[in-house]
């Protein structure tokens, strides 16, 4: 049995669709699910937890339908969401008590105590959360999550906002969770955090699957030496043999090519023939944001901003 | 069940630690019972403490319900909420819990007033004339707190909603019976009185005290927050699936 999976799973907000026809299984492992802001990682997310309704499409979590069996997906799951909500007034050990109350875990104070060792946060734990850092609300969050010993958990963002050692705890107890044998369902706009902590990663564009499979399958996929280049004035995707075009970011464009080394002083020739001035060139291995840039195309903020469907939508989700 | 209770005990103990919040709450009534109550001059009654002191319970019971109201709507903006979505239990212990709480917290402030009017000199009830009064107040708060709730979840935005308490709280107090009885009210007031919720709370904790049933105000005020809570509910149903 898959721990997750959607069939044609999705989500309308008005005439705004934000999850499109999404099918994708997840077996036992990290899978992220990356993708730009606003692009439906959120909404699937929330679909998943059963906190919203799919407008079509269905999907199942260990086996149970999301829309007809609410009740059992919600046992096997737990979801932490990235607003980081946690009552400040509380201490560490009563926000942690209130979760397994809630999930009628027994017998409770042994499991808070377990949780609350397990994430690191024994020292602290009679300490008001007033007083913690937020690497150590989201631990605090994750302890919660634990409580109940999920079988899928559900991470939106789980280090946005973090400094880069609290980042690094947080994947390494998601890691340890895995190998307990915990289904991880991550989503983050990080590429670098995905490459480095995800068993297999779904990149997401505007409500549909833009890429799938393991890391080193998606940078494989590129093969070759990507050669980025900083430039100036008008540009116009040059045509030499054997170089490609990714995808261009601001002042930044990106190739591939199958010899780097070679290619560098053709592409520097051509770029200059096709009016532009090169400011600086660069030749390395494909990291997951090639990947990203070439699957998803040029990153930009919708514009043509449509301010009555962007209210709904923030509305809903809430 | 085990899931209202968890919810309450929350903010119960939330509310315990704001220490300014458990006090500033009780100046206002406090104020309005010994500056109003002991100082006003009317001619209707011997002893007008004793008439204002049901007005003072009741309106202690609505400032509490319509707080409140936003508690609710602050646990959905800050995210709280969408986590306890996502829990298996069940999802009405979340909105029962905290109209629970409301009330509850109305009522350990009306005893603090009901206090202060006997040390000031308000007459003692026996303890079925308590027992009433606060089965009265109970129905009221549960009332309010379910109209308040459901106000600031369909409002959805902080600001409207402090506009809105603001806007009703006043008004609601002025045109009930809480200051005068009927037969002294101008005749538009009275029609309007009438009218007000808030009267037949007031009315039927002032008519315990006097020694008597009211049943007619209690039967109102049962069909009221019967109907309340189910508009109530439908709309907890709406924003949360």
């Amino acid at each position: 049995m898959k721990a997750i999976e959607t069939t044609n799973l999705t989500k309308y907000y008005g005439a705004l669709c934000a999850v499109d026809h999404l099918t994708l299984s997840v077996n036992n492992e990290i899978f992220a699910l990356l993708g730009p802001n606003g692009s439906g990682k959120t909404t699937t997310v929330l679909m998943l937890t059963t906190l919203l309704k799919p407008t079509e499409g269905s999907a199942t979590v260990c086996g149970y339908d999301i829309s007809r069996d609410g009740e059992s997906v919600r046992k096997k799951l737990s979801y932490v969401p990235q607003d980081m909500a946690v009552d400040i007034k509380l201490t560490g050990r009563e926000n942690v008590r209130f979760f397994a109350d809630l999930y009628g875990v027994s017998p409770a104070s042994d499991r808070v105590d377990e949780v609350l060792a397990i994430m690191e946060l024994s020292d602290r734990a009679d300490d008001l959360i007033r007083t913690y850092s937020g690497g150590m609300r989201r631990r605090l969050e994750l302890a919660q999550a634990l409580v109940h010993e999920p079988s899928v958990l559900f991470l939106d963002e789980p280090t946005i906002g973090l400094d880069v050692a609290a980042r690094k705890k947080i994947w390494e107890h998601i890691r340890a969770l895995r190998k307990k044998g915990m289904t991880i369902f991550v989503t983050t706009h990080y590429m670098d955090e995905a490459d480095q902590f995800c068993d297999r990663v779904g990149i997401i564009s505007k409500g549909r699957i833009a890429a799938l499979g393991t890391p080193m399958e998606l940078k494989a996929r590129l093969m070759k030496d990507v050669i980025t280049a900083r430039i100036e004035g008008v540009f116009s995707p040059p045509f030499v043999e054997g170089i490609v075009f990714v995808g261009q970011s601001g002042d930044e464009v990106s190739f591939t090519a199958e010899n780097g080394r070679e290619a560098l002083p053709l592409l520097a020739d051509a770029l200059g023939k096709s009016g532009c001035t090169v400011r600086a060139l660069s030749l390395r291995e494909p990291t997951l944001d090639d990947v990203f840039l070439q699957a998803v195309g040029q990153q930009e903020e919708p514009h043509g901003f449509e301010d009555g469907k962007f209210r709904t939508m923030l509305r809903r989700r809430r | 069940m085990n899931g209202v209770v968890t919810y309450m005990k929350r903010d119960f103990t939330k509310w315990f630690r704001g220490r300014v919040a458990v006090i500033s709450a009780l100046v206002m009534p406090a104020a309005w019972l010994i500056f109003v109550g002991l100082a006003l001059p009317v001619k209707f009654t011997g002893n007008y403490l004793d008439f204002i002191t049901p007005g003072i319970l009741v309106m202690t019971m609505l400032s509490a319900g319509l707080s409140g109201g936003a508690l609710l709507m602050f646990d959905k903006i800050l995210g709280f909420l969408n986590k306890f979505l996502a829990l298996p239990t069940p999802r009405g212990s979340i909105l029962v819990g905290k109209i629970l709480f409301i009330t509850g917290r109305g009522l350990v402030q009306t005893t603090i007033i009901l206090v202060i009017a006997l040390v000031i000199g308000s007459t003692l009830l026996n303890p079925v004339q308590y027992g009433l009064t606060y089965f009265i107040l109970f129905l009221f708060g549960v009332m309010i707190s379910a109209f308040a709730t459901t106000i600031a979840l369909y409002l959805d935005d902080h600001d409207s909603y402090s506009a809105f308490n603001t806007m009703i709280s006043m008004p609601l107090f002025f045109t009930s019976s809480a200051l005068m009885p009927y037969s002294v009210m101008p005749a538009w007031l009275a029609t309007i009185a009438h009218l007000n919720p808030l009267s037949y709370a007031i009315d039927a904790v002032r008519d315990v005290t006097a020694g008597g049933f009211p049943m007619v105000p209690i039967a109102v005020l049962i069909v009221l927050t019967t109907i309340i809570l189910l508009v109530c509910m439908y709309v907890f149903r709406k924003v949360t699936v």
